[in-house]
């Protein structure tokens, strides 16, 4: 483990109850770099992304973010934060929205606001109200809001979940994009088409980190040609763990 | 026309209503609080009103029963009433007696009141009111009437009594007794409007803008922008000051629309400045606007909101001394109006209105208004706090 990672955690853990959330989890993510963590539905990627942004407390362990340790309202300056439903203010315009959130992080610059808002594409939109948006363009103004104070750490939480393909594909150039530029990105997802574009791969289940590595390398520990089997394999090895 | 289908949708909404256990609980207990807090308040004896009286009576010999003292025996007939308290007064003291509320009203009987009543059959009754309230104004006026009426009526049997009383074959059919009243706040020009619209002005300055915070800030976390907002450098006292200054806007012309129709187009009578009035209202809207903010942790949607209203109205109005004084409450309930919010501005409303009060006199309840605000912004944000842990 580098002492300069963007992210880190520490033996994170996470009880709701009886319910183990986030299970010991440690991780190590660079700069540039970008980390999806991939699992099924409820497998603990969304507890452990809020935990990361320091929405909610660990049970216990620790997490440094660009080398501070959470919670630390200050960082957030520079981090995006994105959920799975795209919170954004329905009386607001595209336009409004965005800076909304780039000012809330001391952020005032109207050129880069345009950047963000050319980026996703919504120049032509930008001043409409989000109340008349239809659902793929609320999602690309939700990104414009995550990246319009210049985060270098992003918390992406499903973010391409329930939109078409193409902007699926439209999303992780931006990403890749971003990540040229030295942001880190965290991508969580369920869908395992996405993960051979992250630059290395964590799989989750029942709130335990079963395996990390490139996706490449994932499908040649089981010898498998897909990432699905793949994580399949080190699903059923994680169940023989926990029979032990 | 399926009764099925029919029978199929009420009991899915019956399911949906039952799941909402507060809602059952308030269908149930809301009803039972409002009730019993109405049914106390109705029932409840009005505490005797304090009244000064100015006996100054010298009296007057009488062959028959010896020495009659007229005041004297007025003044015993109004201790003797349930609805009175008699507190007896020197001449100089009376004025700042009404001014601290201590005697809600004063009576003289100067010294010639007996031989007075004699020499011309009537008794003047010279009764100096507080006057803010034209209620009990008119209740003390009425008490005071009868009571000397009852006074001289007992007289009609002694020779004394029967020159002055009107009794069988008198063709004199006037009232003996006529109140001459003085008024230290108000008058008889003010109605019982003018003694309600402070309480009314308060109501609508605050709810308002508690309803608009409520569902502003609701809106917030429904929609997921509170978690996206909790991600950013902002604090939950940032936000629920930012809250207080965005809808403070809107509260503050509110305020000035409720003070220009009252004033201008009602035309309710005011004594204090205009100014000091436009204080007391836009620092109970602040409360309304974070009472709104801290009451929106407690709902999870717009329905919830309208269910809470009558829970913070009610007992707001009914204990903050909208319609009863809070001295009249039975003493157990006495310490709830202490900390209705409504009842400081109603004091201080009323008392810039009615009594044209400065600032140097109102602040306390000011002071407590803005105390008021302070916790209700750290209750915010400690509910705040509680929900993101």
């Amino acid at each position: 483990m580098t002492t300069d990672a963007v992210l880190q955690t520490n033996e994170l853990h996470k009880r709701f109850g009886p319910m183990h959330a986030v299970d010991g989890v440690s991780l190590s993510v660079g700069r540039g770099e970008i980390y999806g963590l991939l699992g099924p539905n409820g497998s603990g990627k969304t507890t452990l992304i809020r935990l990361l942004i320091g929405l909610l407390r660990p049970t216990s362990g620790s997490i440094r973010l660009l080398g501070e340790a959470v919670p630390n309202k200050a960082i957030l300056a520079q981090v995006g934060y994105m959920t799975q439903a795209s919170a954004l203010y329905e009386e607001l315009t595209v336009r409004e929205n965005v800076a909304f959130f780039a000012e809330i992080c001391g952020q005032n610059d109207r050129a880069w606001m345009d950047e963000v808002i050319q980026l996703v594409d919504l120049q032509e939109r930008s001043r409409s109200l989000v109340r008349t948006l239809s659902g793929g363009l609320r999602q690309r103004t939700s990104l414009a809001c995550t990246l319009a104070h210049r985060p270098r750490l992003l918390l992406l939480d499903e973010p391409t979940v329930g939109i078409d393909p193409q902007l699926r594909a439209t999303f992780w150039s931006y990403f890749r994009r971003l990540a040229d530029t030295g942001v880190t990105l965290i991508v969580s997802s369920h869908v395992m088409d996405e993960a051979e574009r992250c630059d290395r791969l964590g799989f989750m289940r029942q709130g335990r980190l079963l395996a990390e590595g490139t996706a490449a390398e994932l499908r040649r520990r089981k010898g498998t040609s897909t990432l699905e089997e793949a994580f399949l394999q080190f699903a059923a090895d994680g169940m023989e763990v926990g029979l032990r | 026309m399926s009764w099925r289908r029919v029978l199929t949708l009420a009991r899915r909404v019956m399911r949906q209503v039952l799941r909402d256990r507060r809602t059952v609980a308030l269908l149930v207990f809301g009803p039972m609080l409002v009730l019993a807090l109405g049914a106390i308040l109705f029932r409840s004896k009005p505490a005797p009103i304090p009244l000064g009286v100015i006996n100054e009576d010298q009296g007057l010999a009488s062959p028959v029963v010896g020495t009659i003292n007229l005041g004297q025996r007025i003044t015993d007939e109004l201790a003797a009433s349930d609805a009175l308290a008699v507190v007896a007064l020197s001449p100089d003291e009376a004025d700042d007696r009404l001014r601290d509320g201590t005697v809600q009203a004063a009576i003289l009987f100067p010294e010639d009141f007996t031989t007075h009543f004699l020499e011309n059959r009537q008794a003047v009754l010279d009764l100096r009111l507080e006057g803010s309230n034209p209620t009990r104004s008119m209740a003390i006026t009425a008490h005071v009437t009868q009571a000397a009426m009852r006074t001289l009526a007992s007289l009609a049997g002694t020779g004394f009594g029967a020159a002055g009383v009107p009794g069988a074959g008198q063709e004199e059919a006037a009232l003996p007794v006529s109140v001459q009243a003085t008024y230290l706040y108000g008058g008889e020009e003010f109605d019982t409007m003018d003694f309600v619209a402070p309480v009314y002005i308060a109501l609508l300055g605050m709810f308002f803008v508690f309803l608009l915070a409520c569902v502003a800030f609701l809106r917030e976390r429904s929609q997921g922008t509170m978690e996206r907002l909790a991600a950013t450098p902002a604090t939950r006292a940032e936000i629920v000051l930012g809250y207080m200054f965005g809808l403070g806007l809107f509260a503050l012309i509110q305020v000035a629309v409720i003070l220009f129709f009252t004033v201008w187009v009602l035309e309710i009578h005011y004594r204090g400045s205009l100014a000091l009035l436009f204080l007391v209202i836009a620092l109970l809207a602040v409360v309304g606007v974070n009472l709104g903010i801290l009451a929106s942790a407690f709902a999870r949607n717009e329905f919830q909101v309208v269910q809470l209203l009558p829970l913070v109205i009610f007992p707001q109005v009914l204990l903050g001394g909208t319609f009863w004084a809070v001295s009249d409450l039975p003493e157990y309930l006495r310490p709830f109006a202490y900390i209705m919010p409504l009842y400081y501005a109603n004091t201080a409303l009323r008392d810039v209105m009615l009594k044209g009060w400065g600032l140097a006199r109102i602040w306390p309840n000011l002071a407590i208004l803005v105390g008021i605000t302070g916790v209700l912004v750290v209750m915010s944000a400690l509910m705040m706090r509680r929900e993101a842990a």
